[in-house]
């Protein structure tokens, strides 16, 4: 696309409102549709935006060239426009947007562009090939050959890896499936072996890990952003409400990002310090803030528990490690490495500054700021338990939670789309820690030959978990068992998966919207209708419940993923799959929200009282929707800002408690994954980049993101760069000689990328995309969970290689290597959003 | 009054125009297109305005002007070295506008060491002048808008725009838009 113009929607444009896709920020969209050759005009008068055009500077309503698509509505070709909403009131405020959601409208299905290979009918592998099967064949199948699984192999050998996050409605109905239905503990979500609570540490606190509003990151003085890049990741929550609210940020990162740069240059710290030590770092600056006494001593006096408190607490993890604040100082003062000058030592932090951060952060022997604390994957993919209890630790001393600008949270990694019919059957999994039931490890059960039917919903799967190529080597073995399907025929290829089935090997159903590498070992593809195919409700980070609007006609023969679950359902004899549509699913799901912190249940009384659709109460609400938990005052629904603003935690007793940071596993565990000097190994950190999402399964289908990142980087200190001889735009391959695969056997891993020398890095420390197609990051991270018994986690951020040069990379011709972490020199920075 | 591009087409024609000498010039117009986005008419034509003097151009520093109306700012810059798009003997002219195509911000800060158009003051999107404008780093949606130029003996002439400009659905038609003479 070269030339000058957008078309401009008509007044009388279809509008439908919606969220992006990506990132738990979650910004309000609004997609206009309108026939084609009917543009509007630039006049206010003469188009749906409301506006003159041209519009100035942050006026919101302008829409570029990747703002628009043609797309098919009811079968007929319309434009539309996919656009930040330019009265959005909440979350991006006038309209502000990132460049994965500004770009949205290039993820839409049209038969003719970089997007046509979706998937758009049934297919089943015949003699080694996708076939394409109509949906009835198979629907037969998958529930045919679940109930076998079930009735022959039991519920633990039907399991299922699905997204926790794709919509209320889907995942209600998957999960009324597997854990209402067949009841299996064999389900885990798109990131993880187990299903489970990802950040074990500060549940065990007693703190909710969303309990933050983004308001309270503007209103905050100091918030602690650690393993995380919010700019680069929850873009508009760093623009529009930690940037522009003049709060100093103390950045915990071993890259020197665009927001740690940034910091620095406004008031802030970046404290740089050595992959896997983060535990040490926080207890160094808990146990200064202790000793000094700079801690919020009134909170932790009247909201922490006591020592016999702790003991009642019926939760096993929580009454084992919970600790109370002298409790809590003796064992951090009885750890060298838990002094400045230790914590100096194994973190590669001054401990001048890490004082500077305690006293930043505390505020010292003055008055206390308004300090939060927000974290994300760079705390809890490395060290899980102890990084999170460490966390947890800081915020309790910082009062850091429940009161404006004050809060001990997750920033997200993605939205908050999951609804549970049933709870996790924790008593049928067949792993434990020390006595205690803990998830399925899936991936670990699955390698050892018990899974007999897998069923992979919207994660490419095979691309993306720890220990990638070991598990598609087995993969590979497991769904080669016995004879091939050879005709496109139920009752024959029914048997020949049976035969699969009972001779000890697996089948693997495959749901998504576009092929991947999962799909290359899948002996069914079902395709799915997505975001703007369907309506759908989810929450974002903070909590904000809202529709987003189907506005576009689903390609081919796909189908919104309930309905999938619904019909296999329907056809292995269950009862209350009978959905007519979304509507009547998310009005059986969202009371399901009741008590969590999503809870919206009240939005479904309050359709009925009203003799409306609860999909169209959420309509109304448009991009603003609802602040949950929910309530109701009479006729009026009642939001919630923050979390935990009573100052009662989730604990039996309601007070919060300290959690005991094991250092000494944090160290056996690093000597396993540590890159090995004398191997000549670094560190490969892996994580998002701005201009990507997640598995890219429609940004390769996007032209900018592909003329921007042709290919997947690996930043290199230039130092590191010149001792192997790379230049930036040199092909190398990242590898791993001891991986430990999912049950604990060394095996070996790598991949390749394209070298972009930066001082984003610092020497001894590379870092690459995690998700890039064809460049699995992943294969060299340790997928053996024995390393983190009490959480079932892989350390996917703590990979480690050499790098090895292998020539010019190819078809990277313009991609450009220009720095990433550039922040405004001190004469053009200031600007104020005045909202 | 109220007008739509439709209303505005003329007939459409050749992208190019013969020259003297057989030459054949590139000829800048904005165009309607079809629902694939293929280029179906031709609406309007850029004015041709001369916008610089070669000698007067130092490498690593920039040069602004309007284009193709008034109150679009641009900025010409010589690279050092010779890229996509680029133009004189050195192939290392180029102009891009100079307001951000996220949320139409003025950028202002042009580094010479990597070619490089930013930080936005607004909300930090960087931008490659080496690699056609395209954003390096942040949140803008699309490349710069590039202004088409060539060398008319000393002189720098801006004949068209690439890519739509930040608040404009088209820079030569809109509310109190001021398209600048031909010079």
């Amino acid at each position: 696309m070269n030339a000058a113009t957008v078309p401009i929607p008509p007044a009388d444009a279809t509008r439908s409102t919606t969220c992006c896709e990506y990132c738990p920020v979650a910004c309000g969209y609004v997609a206009y549709t309108w026939p084609l050759g009917r543009d509007g005009g630039p006049a206010a008068s003469d188009n749906a935006l409301g506006r003159d055009l041209p519009v100035g500077p942050l006026a919101g309503g302008w829409i570029s060239e990747n703002m628009h698509a043609v797309v098919h509505v009811d079968g007929e070709p319309r434009n539309c426009v996919v656009l930040p909403d330019p009265d959005a009131t909440v979350v991006n405020v006038g309209g502000e947007h990132s460049v994965r959601g500004g770009a949205l409208a290039r993820k839409l299905y049209r038969p003719d562009g970089p997007t046509s290979d979706r998937l758009t009918t049934p297919l089943l592998r015949v003699d080694g090939a996708l076939v394409p099967v109509p949906w009835d064949l198979a629907l037969d199948l998958v529930a045919g050959l679940s109930r076998h699984v079930v009735d022959e192999h039991g519920p633990l050998a039907w399991g299922m890896k699905i997204y926790s996050y794709e919509f209320f409605e889907n995942t209600y109905a998957a999960s009324k499936l597997a854990l209402a239905s067949i009841v299996t503990p064999n389900w885990s979500p798109h990131h993880a072996p187990a299903e489970g609570d990802d950040v074990p540490g500060l549940s065990d606190a007693g703190i909710d890990a969303f309990g933050a509003a983004f308001a309270d990151d503007r209103a905050a003085e100091v918030i602690l952003v650690a393993g995380s890049d919010p700019y680069e990741t929850k873009s508009v929550r760093f623009t529009q409400w930690q940037s522009a609210g003049g709060s100093r940020l103390v950045v915990v990162d071993p890259r020197r990002t665009f927001t740690a740069a940034w910091a620095e240059a406004n008031g802030g710290l970046h404290l740089q310090l050595n992959p896997g030590t983060d535990a040490c770092l926080y207890a160094a600056i808990v146990r200064d803030v202790l000793e000094h006494g700079w801690y919020d001593h009134a909170f932790v006096r009247d909201h922490t528990a006591t020592r016999a408190q702790i003991d009642a607490e019926p939760k096993w993890r929580r009454a084992r490690f919970g600790r109370t604040r002298e409790e809590l100082l003796d064992e951090l003062r009885t750890e060298p490495d838990f002094s400045l000058t230790g914590a100096a030592r194994v973190t590669g932090v001054p401990s001048e500054k890490i004082r500077e951060a305690a006293l930043l952060l505390s505020g010292g022997t003055g008055p206390q700021p308004r300090t939060s604390v927000l974290f994300e994957k760079g705390v809890y993919w490395t060290h899980n338990y102890e990084n999170t209890a460490a966390i947890a630790d800081l915020g309790l001393v910082l009062g850091a939670t429940g009161r404006e600008g004050r809060a001990t949270a997750r920033m997200g990694g993605h939205q908050r789309g999951g609804v549970k019919a049933a709870s996790y059957p924790h008593d049928l999994s067949p792993h434990s820690v020390d006595g205690h039931p803990v998830e399925m490890d899936t991936e670990r059960w699955l390698v050892e030959g018990n899974t007999r039917l897998r069923w992979v919903v919207g994660t490419n799967w095979l691309g993306a978990t720890a220990g990638t190529s070991a598990l598609r080597r087995r993969v590979a073995e497991l769904t080669s068992i016995g004879r091939p399907v050879e005709r496109a025929d139920l009752k024959h290829a029914m048997t020949r998966l049976r035969e699969r089935i009972d001779a000890g090997g697996m089948v693997l159903v495959h749901q998504e919207t576009y092929p991947n590498d999962s799909t290359r070992y899948a002996d069914l593809v079902l395709p799915a209708a997505t975001w703007g195919e369907e309506d759908f409700t989810r929450a974002n980070a903070e909590r904000r419940v809202r529709i987003y609007q189907r506005f576009m006609d689903p390609p081919g023969d796909a189908r919104p993923d309930w309905w999938i679950f619904a019909q296999v359902g329907r056809r292995m004899g269950y009862d209350g799959f009978e959905w007519p549509d979304a509507d009547a699913v998310a009005t059986e799901a969202i009371p399901r929200t009741a008590g969590s912190r999503k809870d919206c249940a009240v939005l479904v009384e309050v359709a009925r009282t009203s003799g409306r659709r609860v999909h169209d109460v959420l309509a109304e609400a448009g991009t603003t929707g609802f602040q949950a938990p929910l309530g109701l005052d009479g006729d009026t629904i009642t939001e919630t800002t923050r979390l935990h603003a009573d100052l009662r935690f989730k604990t039996a007793s309601g007070l919060a408690n300290f959690v005991h940071v094991d250092w000494d596993a944090v160290k056996r565990r690093n000597r396993v994954l540590a890159p090995r000097a004398e191997l000549g190994e670094v560190w490969v950190l892996n994580g998002r980049i701005n201009a990507l999402w997640n598995n890219l399964s429609d940004y390769v289908r996007r032209p900018l993101a592909m003329e921007r990142w042709p290919a997947n980087l690996l930043e290199i200190n230039p130092a590191d760069a010149r001792r192997w001889g790379l230049a930036a735009g040199d092909l190398v391959a990242i590898e791993n000689a001891e991986v430990l695969d999912h049950v604990g056997n060394t095996t070996s891993g790598g991949f390749t990328a394209v070298a972009y020398p930066t001082d984003v890095v610092p020497p001894g420390v590379t870092f690459t995309y995690f998700l890039y197609p064809g460049s699995e990051a992943n294969d060299v991270v340790a997928a053996d969970t024995s390393l983190q018994p009490l959480n079932l986690r892989y350390p996917f951020k703590l990979g480690r290689g050499t790098v090895r040069r292998l020539g010019r990379a190819p078809g990277i011709d313009g991609m450009s290597f220009a720095p990433r972490n550039l922040v405004p020199s001190s004469d053009h920075g200031g600007h104020d959003h005045g909202n | 009054m109220s007008l739509t591009r439709r209303e505005f087409v003329i007939a459409g024609g050749a992208i190019g125009a013969a020259l003297g000498g057989g030459i054949v010039a590139p000829v800048a117009l904005t165009w309607e297109r079809d629902r694939s986005g293929e280029v179906v008419a031709v609406t309007a034509r850029f004015p041709e305005v001369r916008v610089a003097r070669w000698p007067e151009l130092a490498v690593g520093e920039t040069t602004a002007f309007d284009y193709p109306a008034e109150g679009q700012p641009n900025l010409a810059v010589r690279i050092g070295r010779p890229v996509e798009h680029g133009v004189g003997p050195e192939r290392d002219l180029v102009a891009f506008s100079s307001t951000c195509t996220h949320m139409g911000c003025p950028l202002e800060e042009y580094r010479a060491d990597t070619a490089t158009l930013g930080p936005c003051p607004c909300h930090f999107t960087t931008f490659d002048l080496a690699a056609d404008g395209i954003p390096s780093f942040g949140q803008a949606t699309q490349h710069l808008s590039r202004v088409l130029l060539r060398l008319d003996g000393d002189d720098v002439v801006a004949f068209g725009v690439r890519r739509p400009i930040y608040g404009h659905a088209d820079p030569l038609y809109g509310v109190g838009v001021r398209v600048l003479e031909s010079t």
